[in-house]
C-alpha cells in the first residue's frame, strides 16, 4: 500500500479533533486511515480546470436571504430556558458552571 | 383480514375514515408486536408511554372533523429527529440524557396532520454505518433474518416498519441511510431531493448530504408522508419548493406528468461487485418496467465510479465540523481532566464510539493544511461533475435504475474491516452528493444459507430482500412515486 501515516501524524489529529484515544486505538487508526485514504485517494488524480474549484455544492448556488421582518427577541428559545438550562452538565442555580479559563502560572 | 398492525398507512387511513377501527385500536396492535418482539429485535430504544394517550387524542381529533390521512397513524421515529420534550440520543453515549427542546420541522408537520409517535428507533451512532451495528446501545437484528442486519443506519426503523410495530417511519440518509435498510428488510426507502425537506430538527450528520424521508410498505405510503413532511422553512435555508404533488385522497399520480417512458441503466457500474442473483433480480425489474412500456437504455456516467471516493472525504470532513460541537460544555456527557483541553478530549473519547471517532479522524484529516487540496478540494470539484453527469443523462431518461445494494443483508458482524462495510453504499451515496431524489423499491428477494459458510445447507436456505433503486431528476419527486408503483 502507499504512505502509512505516522503516529505523530495521528497524535497531531487526535489533538485537532480534541480526542483523547488509547495506544492500541491509535495504532488501529493509523492503519485504518491509511488504507481508507489509500482508496479515497483516487479523487487527487482529477484535474480541476484553471480556477474553476467550486466552494459550494452545484445543487446550492445561491445565497438564501430572510425577509428582513421583526420579530420577538429570543423567540425561538421563548419558554425553553427550563429545559435547556436542564441539559447543563454542572449547575448552580441559573448558571451553566464552566471551567475557569484563564489560570495562574505556576 | 391482515392483523392491524400489518396495515398499510393507506388502508388504515382509510378504515379509520369509514370508522372501522380507530386510532387506538391501530396503537394497540403495533405495542403489542412490539411487546412480543422488541427484546429479541432492539429495535426501539424507547417505547413512548403516551402513545395511547396520543392515539386518543387523534380520535378525538377525528371526531372533531379532522381526516387527514395520517390522523392517528402509528409512526416510528429514528433517534436523531428532535421531538419535543423527550430523549433524543443518536444511539450515543454523548447524549444519552439529553432530552430535545424542540420540534425537528418534520415532527412538528407530522403533529399537525396527527400521526402518532410509537418510539424512537435504533440506529448507527450519529447516523454513522449501514448495518445499525454502531449503536452504543446493541445492534438492531433484522426481522426478516434475525441472524443478519437490518441495514442502517436508519435500521430501526426499518427494522420496526418490516416487523409492523409501525405503520412507516422516519429515517436520515446522508450516504444511503435509508434506502440501505429499506433494501434489507423488503421496504420502500425514500430519499428526497436536497431541500426539500426541511433539516432543523435533525442531529447533523453531514449538512450539505443529510435528508430525512420515509419509510413504508408501499410507494404510495412513503409519497403520503413525504408530502407532509415537504416544504420551504424558514429554520433551514437550503429548502426548496417542490411542487405540488398529488395527494392520497386524490388518488394516483399528477395526470399533467409527462414520462418519456425511458429508464437509464449504467451497466458499465454493475459489470463487478454486484451479487449474480442480485443482478438477476435487477434484471426481471427492469423485465417488468419494459413490459409496462418502458424503454431500457444504457447510459454512461463515467465519474460515477469516483462516487464512494468523493463521499468518503466530503462526509468525514462534514461530520468532523459538525460534530465538534459536542464539547461536553452546554450539554453532553461531560468528564472532567486537567485543563480545558483534557476536558474536551476524554468528554469526547468516552462519548464517541469507534466508528465516530474514526470518522472524525478522517475528516479532520482530509481538512487538514497540506491535504486540503487534495482530497476536499478535488472532492468538490469531482461532486460538480457527477452532478453535471447526472443532469445530462436525466435530461434523456425518467430515471437511472441500478440495485440499491450489491448484496442482501449481511449476517451480524460479518464486516469488520470499515473499508469493507463502506463499500455496502456504493450505489447509494451519488444520490446524496447529486441532491437528486432516489427511492428504493423491493425487487424480490435472493436467498442464502442460514449460517454462515454453510452453502449447502440441505436446501434450509433464507429469503432475503434486495431493491432496485430509481434516481430522478432534482424536484422529479413525481416520477419516482410513478414509476415506483408500477414496479410494486
Amino acid at each position: 500500500m502507499g504512505n502509512m501515516l505516522s503516529k505523530e501524524e495521528v497524535d497531531n489529529l487526535a489533538t485537532l479533533a480534541r480526542l483523547e484515544l488509547s495506544e492500541a486505538e491509535k495504532e488501529s487508526l493509523q492503519k485504518d486511515i491509511s488504507n481508507i485514504l489509500e482508496y479515497v485517494g483516487q479523487v487527487s488524480a482529477i484535474s480541476i480546470d484553471g480556477d474553476a474549484t467550486p466552494t459550494v455544492p452545484a445543487n446550492q448556488p445561491h445565497n438564501v436571504l430572510r425577509d428582513d421582518t421583526p420579530r420577538e427577541a429570543n423567540e425561538t428559545m421563548a419558554g425553553k430556558e427550563a429545559q435547556v438550562k436542564e441539559a447543563f452538565p454542572k449547575r448552580e442555580g441559573e448558571y451553566n458552571v464552566v471551567r475557569k479559563i484563564i489560570q495562574k502560572d505556576e | 383480514m391482515a392483523k392491524l398492525n400489518e396495515l398499510s398507512i393507506t388502508e388504515a387511513a382509510a378504515k379509520m375514515r369509514a370508522g372501522e377501527i380507530t386510532a387506538v385500536d391501530l396503537a394497540r396492535a403495533c405495542l403489542a408486536e412490539i411487546e412480543a418482539k422488541n427484546k429479541e429485535l432492539n429495535i426501539f430504544l424507547e417505547v413512548f408511554d403516551d402513545v395511547i394517550a396520543q392515539a386518543e387524542a387523534a380520535d378525538t381529533r377525528r371526531k372533531a372533523g379532522e381526516s387527514h390521512d395520517l390522523l392517528g397513524i402509528p409512526l416510528a421515529i429514528k433517534d436523531n429527529i428532535l421531538i419535543e420534550g423527550r430523549k433524543v440520543s443518536a444511539a450515543s453515549k454523548m447524549l444519552e440524557n439529553y432530552v430535545a427542546t424542540y420540534d425537528a420541522t418534520v415532527i412538528k408537520k407530522l403533529k399537525e396532520a396527527g400521526a402518532v409517535f410509537i418510539g424512537r428507533t435504533n440506529m448507527d451512532e450519529f447516523a454513522m454505518g449501514g448495518s445499525t451495528e454502531n449503536s452504543a446501545y446493541g445492534a438492531t437484528k433484522n426481522p426478516v433474518d434475525p441472524t443478519r442486519v437490518p441495514g442502517g443506519s436508519s435500521g430501526g426503523s426499518a427494522a420496526a416498519v418490516a416487523a409492523h410495530m409501525a405503520l412507516g417511519s422516519l429515517g436520515t440518509d446522508t450516504g444511503g441511510s435509508i434506502r440501505e435498510p429499506a433494501a434489507f428488510c423488503g421496504l420502500v426507502g425514500f430519499k428526497p431531493t436536497y431541500g426539500a425537506v426541511s433539516r432543523s430538527g435533525l442531529i447533523a450528520m453531514g449538512s450539505s448530504l443529510d435528508q430525512a424521508g420515509p419509510l413504508t410498505h408501499t410507494v404510495a405510503d412513503a409519497e403520503l408522508l413525504f408530502n407532509v413532511i415537504k416544504g420551504k422553512d424558514t429554520l433551514d435555508s437550503t429548502t426548496i419548493k417542490i411542487g405540488q404533488g398529488p395527494t392520497l385522497t386524490q388518488g394516483s399520480s399528477r395526470s399533467d406528468l409527462k414520462l418519456k417512458k425511458r429508464i437509464g441503466v449504467p451497466r458499465d457500474l454493475l459489470k463487478e461487485g454486484v451479487e449474480p442473483d442480485v443482478l438477476a433480480a435487477f434484471e426481471k425489474s427492469l423485465e417488468s418496467l419494459q413490459a409496462k412500456g418502458f424503454e431500457i437504455v444504457d447510459v454512461s456516467l463515467p465519474s460515477a465510479p469516483l462516487a464512494l471516493s468523493v463521499y468518503y472525504v466530503i462526509m468525514p470532513a462534514e461530520v468532523s465540523s459538525n460534530l465538534a460541537r459536542f464539547d461536553g460544555v452546554r450539554y453532553g456527557l461531560s468528564l472532567k481532566g486537567n485543563n480545558l483541553f483534557d476536558d474536551y478530549a476524554k468528554s469526547r473519547a468516552a462519548g464517541f464510539g469507534p466508528e465516530v471517532r474514526r470518522r472524525i479522524m478522517l475528516g479532520t484529516y482530509v481538512l487538514s493544511a497540506g491535504y486540503y487540496d487534495a482530497y476536499y478540494g478535488k472532492a468538490l470539484a469531482a461532486r460538480e461533475m457527477l452532478t453535471k453527469e447526472f443532469a445530462d443523462v436525466l435530461a434523456i431518461v425518467d430515471a437511472i435504475a441500478v440495485p440499491t445494494t450489491p448484496c442482501p443483508a449481511i449476517k451480524i458482524g460479518e464486516k469488520s474491516d470499515p473499508l469493507s462495510m463502506y463499500l455496502l453504499d456504493i450505489f447509494t451515496v451519488t444520490a446524496n452528493i447529486t441532491g437528486n431524489p432516489a427511492i428504493s423499491i423491493p425487487m424480490g428477494t435472493v436467498e442464502r444459507p442460514a449460517r454462515l459458510n454453510d452453502s449447502h445447507s440441505g436446501g434450509e436456505g433464507k429469503q432475503l430482500p434486495v431493491g432496485i433503486q430509481l434516481t430522478a431528476a432534482h424536484g422529479a419527486e413525481d416520477i419516482l412515486f410513478t414509476i415506483g408503483k408500477e414496479l410494486q
